[in-house]
Formats: C-alpha cells, structure tokens, sequence
C-alpha cells in the first residue's frame, strides 16, 4: 500500500512539474469551452429550458466536460501500450506489485494533478465569464465526490483495457483512437445526452462511456435526484466491477503470451 | 524544379508504400481517423433534431461549413504533415531537423516530405461525405461562378491552414516544446469555422476577421454558395477575398518559417 501512494505521489510531482504544458493546455481547453458555449447559446435561441436544462446549466456543461478532458484523459492515453512496444513492460511485471495496480497509482496522480491544475482552474474562469450553476448542499458535493472518484475508475479501466491491445498487434494505436473517438460521442462529453433522441440514449447506457462524463456532469448539474441518483452511481460501481475483471482477464491472457525482444 | 518535384514525389513515394504494408492497421487506422472527426458531425446530426437550426443556419447549411473545413482540413493535414508542430517540434527536439539542413536541397521541400501521414484520407472522405450530404439538404442555387468557385475556397482553406502549421512550427525553433497554444488557431479555428461566426462573441470574430482572416475562407464563401445576407455589412467582395486570405497566410507563414531557419540555434541533442 505504502508502495501505491510513493507511486501516486510521484506521478503527481511529475505532473507539477510542465507547468508550460499545462498552461497550454489550459489555455486551449478554455478557448473551446468558449466556443462550445457559444455554440449552445445560440442553440437555445429564444428557449428557456430544453430537456430539463436550463441555458445556465448548458452552459455549465460545457465548462465540465472542457475541465474534465485532462482529469479522465479524454483525448489520449497511450502509456500502456507503449510500454509493451519499448519492452519497459518486462521490468514492470518483475514489481512487487501488480501490473493495473502499477499503473493505477501512477493514473491517480496524474488525474488528481490534472483535476486541480487544468480542472478547477477552468471552472474558476468559466465562473469569472459565464453565469454557471453549483451544486446545491452538501449532499450534492458528496454524490459529486464520489461520482467523480468512480468515473475516473470507469475511465482508467476503460483505458487500461484498450492499451492491452498491443499484446495481440503491432498497431494497436488505430485501435485506440478509434475508441477515443468513441467516448466522446457515447460518453455525453460532446453534447448532454439528455438532449439526444431517447433510442440514442439507450444504446449509449449499454456502453461504459456515459458513466464517466455523463453521469458526473448529470449528478454536478442536481439533475439526478434520489433514487436516480443512486442509480446512477451504481451503475458505475457496476462497471468498474466489469472493466476491472475483464482487464484482470485480459491481461493474464497477454502476459502469456508475451514475448519480450531482448536486446 | 523538376528535380525538386521528383525528389518531393520519391520522399512521399516511400512514405506511402510503408505506411501500406499493414493493410488492415492501415484501414484501421483509417476508420478511426474518419470516426475521430465524425463524431463531432453525427452529434450535431442528432442534436438538430431536437434544436432545429443553430443561429438561424439549418442542418444543411451548417454541414457546408463544416464540410468545407473537414475536407480542407483533412488535405492539408495530409500534404502538411511535415509542418505539424507536434511532429515538427519532435524533430526538433531529437535533432533530426539538424540532419536536414546538412542535406544540399531546399529544406521547406525536405520538410514536406520528411511526414505524410496517409491515414488522413479518412477525414478527407468523411468531410467529402458531410459536404456532399450539405450540397443535397442546403438546395444550392448553382450558377457558373459558383461552381467554378468551390474549388478555389477549398484551395485557400488548405494554404490558409498550412499558413497556420508552418507558423506553429516555427514557433518552436524558440520554444523547443511543441507548445499546445498554436492549436488555438490550427484546431480551434477550425472547430470554430465549422460554425456560422455571428454566434460568437465580438472579439472572437473580430479577432478571426483582422487578425487571422478565417471568417474570408467559409463564413463568407457560404454567404454567397447559399445566398444569405451579410449581417457585419462588409464590401459586397468579401465572399471573393478567400484566395487573396488563403495566399496571404501561407505568404506569411513561410516569411516566419525563412526567418526562423535563419536564427535557428539547435538543441545540440
């Protein structure tokens, strides 16, 4: 355990220390919440309220999912997979830990670095430009606790998963784009998917994806009340379950099956 | 001359038959490029159903803008791979660019042709078929002109573009890390010529109007294709100003980029 935290609190420094890579980033992630923004308002035109959001709350969205891009990585996550292609894998199976857990604790630093540097500061400014609504009491800020903790438990081992990939090819990469390109669409990260046709929304609840960003966006947004809210946050207990198994599963069948080049 | 374009055509040659040796990671990769950037286009697809226009601009019509861009953008991603700041910094950074400049040819061609990144045939289709879907739904009025005018935005979006990455590469003859900013213009201008200008606030557009003259290569092209009123009242030649635009960024990209090779400094790695 004590292992997992060095791991975690290293990944953290790490990411502390390209604060020109993140004042990039930060600068990019907000220009596009600007435009999404823009894209929304103009949208709602003359509506108040469409499918239970209200403009402000639309608005709010797009600040979330810009704040949420660096916390989840939603663009990109190729650690993995890398690792196997460069053979640095062989040394990292040899850990007195396990090979997800390895990788976890490092996902975890990088996340929490990424939520308070790229994500907070996003929602400060979005707050400073727009009109944006905030959870309500503490009970919302607790769901949003915990919905946030289990939405980056889907993501990584989401993500995790894919990166396995490069146990059976040499290009697993066109396979990971693909799945990113997915996400974005099936997650409610380009647009809420309370706005989607209701066919649309069910194909999308037999995915992970929406309980990462759509069900932190829903929960911060108090959409989800009461026994909606519970639900909610079981389904992504219910996923973490699925992913974590399958990862464990799938990893056992590469490492296998895996050969390492010497040299 | 020729010898330069027949050392381009044997550079990019290569590229492409290595980069078709995996014929299903190829495809793959193809379909997830197209995927990458079609998300974005079956999202608002779906999301119109239930808003019906954004901005006064239907279904249609906005799938002309976006088409434009997707296409436009896709070909000059493809033909500038070279010039993409996130791999032009790599080279940068790992001294490989210092390798070209020992070599006696014209380094802007050896640029172009040291990155061709094939996979990007996916986004050109897709961005085809989204204007092409465009083209059906918006009912253009086509007259000669028109016709004959089409291509000639296209080919200003794609030096407008290229202007861009030429810039953002050069940039990083200082910076040394790919810094992500320059992908305000490059990505985000895109994404935001993907969408009628008028919703965006006043400084952004002004900003895309004086400054970088994105709002010449699709907003006002697409005033004219669908016959629709200018609502900033510019000279009735605003439509007509995109190849003057496209030319113009370009021009200045490789100013910068002949400026920056002339004070270039190397890493030393």
């Amino acid at each position: 355990m004590r292992l997992f935290w060095e791991l975690c609190k290293l990944s953290f420094q790490r990411q502390l220390t390209y604060r020109a890579a993140a004042l990039a980033g930060l600068a990019t992630n907000f220009f596009f919440g600007l435009l999404r923004a823009a894209v929304m308002t103009a949208l709602y035109g003359a509506r108040r309220e469409v499918a239970g959001l209200s403009l402000e709350s639309a608005i709010t969205f797009t600040g979330l999912t810009q704040a949420t891009i660096a916390f989840l990585s939603l663009f990109s996550w190729y650690d993995v997979m890398n690792s196997v292609y460069t053979g640095d894998i062989s040394s990292d199976l040899l850990k007195p830990m396990s090979y997800f857990t390895f990788w976890l604790a490092q996902d975890l630093g990088r996340a929490v670095a990424a939520l308070l540097m790229r994500g907070l500061t996003i929602m400060i400014a979005y707050a400073l430009m727009f009109r944006i609504t905030l959870p309500r009491g503490w009970q919302q800020w607790l769901a949003l606790a915990v919905a946030l903790l289990l939405s980056w438990l889907v993501s990584f081992s989401w993500r995790f998963l894919i990166n396995l990939a490069a146990f059976w090819t040499p290009n697993a990469l066109g396979i990971g784009r693909f799945a990113f390109g997915l996400s974005w669409f099936l997650s409610g990260f380009l647009m809420p998917l309370r706005f989607f046709p209701d066919w649309f929304v069910r194909l999308c609840n037999l995915t992970p994806f929406p309980a990462t960003i759509n069900t932190v966006i829903e929960v911060y947004l108090g959409v989800l009340t009461g026994p909606e809210l519970i639900q909610a946050l079981l389904g992504q207990v219910l996923w973490v379950f699925i992913l974590v198994m399958t990862g464990h599963l799938v990893l056992r069948a590469g490492v296998q099956k895996l050969v390492i080049q010497g040299g | 001359m020729w010898s330069a374009i027949d050392l381009y055509y044997r550079l990019i040659g290569a590229q492409i038959r290595a980069q078709l040796q995996y014929r299903v990671a190829f495809l793959v990769e193809l379909i997830g490029q197209a995927m990458a950037t079609g998300v974005w286009f079956l999202s608002l697809v779906l999301i119109l159903q239930r808003f019906k226009s954004i901005g006064g601009w239907t279904l249609g019509e906005v799938s002309f803008l976006y088409g434009m861009v997707e296409t436009a953008f896709g070909m000059m991603d493809m033909l500038f791979s070279g010039f993409d700041p996130g791999f032009f910094g790599r080279q940068v950074r790992r001294g490989t660019f210092d390798q070209l400049l020992l070599r006696p040819v014209d380094i802007t061609l050896q640029v172009l042709g040291s990155e061709f990144v094939l996979r990007r045939l996916g986004r050109i289709l897709q961005g085809a078929a989204i204007l092409a879907v465009a083209l059906a739904l918006a009912e253009v009025r086509w007259t000669p002109i028109k016709l004959a005018y089409l291509p000639v935005v296209l080919a200003s979006l794609v030096c407008f573009f290229g202007g861009l990455f030429i810039i953002g590469s050069t940039i990083t003859f200082w910076t040394v890390e790919s810094i992500e900013v320059v992908n305000i213009l490059t990505y985000g201008g895109s994404e935001m010529m993907s969408y009628p200008m008028h919703i965006y606030r006043d400084w952004m557009r002004r900003f895309f109007t004086y400054i970088v003259p994105g709002i010449f290569l699709n907003y006002y092209p697409a005033l004219f294709f669908l016959d629709k009123p200018d609502p900033f009242g510019l000279p009735p030649f605003a439509p007509f100003l995109s190849p003057v635009a496209g030319a113009g960024v370009l021009a200045a990209g490789l100013t910068f980029w002949r400026f920056g090779i002339r004070h270039y400094q190397s890493t030393g790695t």
